[in-house]
């Protein structure tokens, strides 16, 4: 009886891994107004350029519709172009899911005036194209609505980041120096030794 | 009857069916022992040791074991260094899928050439100073990754870091001098699975190291650079202790080996031949790629993949990726074991099933790794194919020196190299063209492993027959000694070339399996005059 019974705990186990519940983004409304600082096609500077993201409710829609909503999440997200053979940027409407938006811009608590702030982009912030969205989330932090800056196609009004190197002169140096020591120390004793064959063969 | 060193095949030699892989040691009474020499462990006339005892360091034999197998184990390290970072490289380069797949086929395709240059190399300068060179000049090759800021400088540097694993060559040659011909199936077999066990440490090494780096305060884009820092010095300081500590021979260096002037007494281009005209050299060259291939493949996108389809933290894809690799401290063993013990009972023909059975059981479950949605499943699945997968190297080395024994090294070379060219193949077709997700990309794999395992079938010995066939009924041909001493000519078997393949012929015969006992020695085998 053991047996049936783990098999079917397994079962379960692996259903409910796979994939659960989920707030899906086509459920979600486009209540928010999202503004942000940067032109169409500027490109900004990761650890250097700013961003100032301003975000509000859309008045047009019927009062009470912000009733749920908690916590304003600011996120960062990838333009289609920057998805193209990258699945692991890949958008998805389960947003547990999601790879649209991985880098965090700021967490704010829900208000009705003065939602705005200014963020320095981050230096892991890796070379591509963006956009910004915000996501309303209710008490249960799950996402009720969001706003974006670009269109519902992703198109418009899209910038770039230009990420760092990582790369820095004292790291090149050292590598220099590192390979040089090696391939000096191979000949050093391939010659060393065969001056030392020489001299005891003559002996 | 001692063998020019360096001949082709010469590091093979000796290696008969009848040695059981977890030989320890070889019988004073099979092997005399030289009780003038002083050295820790007993040796041959050669002054070859006749014991392998694992933990010790005693120079020169076991020193030259550790030596050895740790070099190929750091050159592992460095040529799959990159794969549990891809999740950081990249977003710095920004690679596409095709990028990162392209690099991954160029990281296993150099070593194809370099492995058989290597060979040259060693019969020039010793495998002392092979190996030395190559890991001291391949250490540049991986401190350049902190200049990479491309796509097509981070594929030149992985290619330029792939060529070191011909250390490969240098580490079983390195063993053949030190190490009796009886036992030398047993610590070659050792130091390979013990060196491939580099791929697996390395997804946990690198993914801590960059962690550690991470929490020194480097950016994510700089940490990695430096990470890398550490494979490079492991090669340097390999290097200077292959130097200083090893030496070529148990009586001392290089000047021994320098025989120059002495011609091998095999012509290359028959060795050659005889390899390249036996079609199951072409079937083991397939299957290898299928077994050693894929755990090459499957070392360079595992991680990544757990760290994207899970979500995973990098080291927590880092440490489960690894256990693919290490698997291989016991599964390869196990293979070569599993061989041995089907062979006592059925022979040749357990040998083959045992091969096909643990192979397809890997393909079996690479299929299902794909498909698995859950994490605990797909880490059992996971574990299983890298068993299956190495489990069928080791048993694949179990029936390579039955091929031929005249070209057993130019076949064993061949072998190895199709395993990297099947790597290179697997992750070209389904790990670089974003039309697959790398989870289909896995069950493909598995698909492809199962289907290129059925030529094993193939695989028919005149004397012992195949899977499904019996031995020829013709008896003249049914016999040992007749399947290996074809490959010599007549005029070549007038010169006596080929008595130590009848000599190989008569051990041979206990791949007849439990029918060993009844089997009638044939005419015309052992010559009278050995």
């Amino acid at each position: 009886m053991a047996f049936p019974g783990f098999l079917l705990a397994l079962f379960l186990l692996s259903c409910l891994a796979a994939s659960c519940c989920g707030v899906t983004f086509s459920s979600l409304q486009d209540t928010l107004i999202v503004t942000a600082s940067p032109q169409p096609g500027q490109v900004l500077k990761a650890g250097e350029d700013k961003i100032t993201v301003t975000w509000a409710l859309n008045t047009s829609f019927p009062a009470g519709i912000d009733s749920a909503y908690g916590t304003i999440k600011v996120k960062l997200c990838f333009a289609p172009i920057s998805q193209q053979d990258r699945a692991w940027r890949k958008t998805v409407d389960n947003l547990k899911k999601d790879k649209t938006c991985l880098h965090k811009i700021v967490a704010k608590p829900y208000s009705t005036s003065n939602n705005t702030f200014t963020w320095t982009v981050q230096r892991d912030v890796p070379t591509a194209t963006y956009f910004i969205r915000a996501y309303a989330c209710n008490s249960a932090d799950e996402e009720v609505a969001y706003g974006q800056t670009t269109d519902s196609h992703k198109t418009t009004n899209l910038f770039e980041v230009q990420a760092i190197s990582g790369r820095h002169v004292s790291l090149d140096i050292a590598s220099v120096c590192f390979s040089a020591f090696s391939i000096l120390s191979l000949f050093g004793f391939f010659f060393l030794e065969k001056r030392k064959a020489k001299a005891s063969q003559t002996k | 009857m001692a063998d020019i060193e360096g001949s082709p095949g010469s590091s093979m030699h000796g290696v008969t069916g009848r040695e059981p892989v977890l030989a320890f040691s070889v019988a004073s009474s099979t092997v005399p022992t030289d009780t003038t020499a002083k050295f820790d462990l007993p040796v041959d006339s050669e002054h070859k040791a006749k014991k392998f005892k694992l933990f010790s360091l005693a120079n020169p034999h076991m020193r030259t074991f550790h030596l050895s197998w740790i070099s190929f184990f750091t050159c592992f390290v460095s040529t799959f260094a990159a794969a549990p970072l891809v999740p950081i490289i990249r977003d710095n380069l920004n690679l596409t899928k095709s990028d990162i797949g392209n690099a991954g086929v160029a990281s296993v395709s150099g070593s194809i050439f370099s492995r058989l240059v290597m060979g040259a190399v060693c019969d020039l300068l010793g495998p002392r100073y092979g190996c030395a060179f190559l890991i001291m000049m391949s250490a540049p090759t991986v401190f350049c990754m902190s200049f990479v800021s491309s796509a097509g400088g981070y594929l030149a540097v992985r290619f330029m870091i792939g060529f070191s694993l011909a250390t490969f060559v240098s580490c079983q040659y390195w063993m053949s001098t030190m190490f009796n011909t009886k036992i030398i199936g047993l610590v070659n077999g050792t130091a390979a699975g013990w060196g491939n066990m580099g791929g697996g440490a390395t997804q946990l090494i690198m993914p801590l190291l960059y962690d550690i780096i991470r929490r020194t305060g480097s950016t994510p884009f700089t940490a990695w650079r430096i990470a890398f820092f550490i494979p490079g010095w492991l090669h340097v300081i390999m290097g200077i202790l292959v130097m200083t500590l090893g030496q070529d021979l148990p009586d001392g260096n290089l000047s021994a080996l320098q025989k120059k002037g002495e011609v091998a007494k095999d012509k290359f281009g028959k060795v050659l031949l005889y390899a390249v005209t036996n079609y199951r050299t072409w079937i083991f060259v397939l299957l290898y790629g299928y077994s050693m291939g894929v755990e090459l493949s499957t070392d360079n996108v595992i991680a990544e993949y757990f760290y994207d389809r899970f979500d995973l933290k990098l080291h927590t894809a880092g440490t489960i990726a690894a256990t693919f690799g290490m698997a291989n401290i016991v599964a390869r063993p196990f293979g070569g074991f599993a061989s041995d013990y089907s062979a006592r009972k059925f022979g040749m023909r357990g040998r083959l099933w045992t091969l096909w059975i643990l192979q397809t059981l890997g393909g079996t479950f690479c299929l299902l790794l794909g498909r698995a949605n859950s994490l605990p499943l797909a880490v059992t699945f996971m574990i299983i194919f890298s068993v299956g997968a190495q489990a069928a190297c080791g048993a694949t080395f179990g029936i390579i020196p039955f091929i031929s024994r005249r070209s057993l090294g130019v076949i064993s070379g061949m072998t190895g190299a199709g395993g990297n060219f099947g790597s290179g193949l697997t992750q070209l077709l389904f790990f670089t063209s974003s039309k697959y997700s790398t989870a289909t990309g896995l069950s493909y794999m598995g698909i492809m492993i199962i289907a290129c395992t059925l030529p094993v079938t193939l695989v028919h010995f005149p004397q012992w027959g195949s899977m499904f066939l019996p031995p020829t009924k013709d008896a003249d041909k049914a016999s040992e000694e007749h399947y290996y001493s074809s490959e010599y000519t007549e005029e070549e078997k007038k010169k006596g070339m080929h008595h130590n393949s009848l000599k190989f012929a008569e051990t041979s015969r206990s791949e007849r399996g439990s029918r060993v006992v009844s089997a009638p020695t044939p005419p015309n085998s052992t010559p009278n005059h050995v």
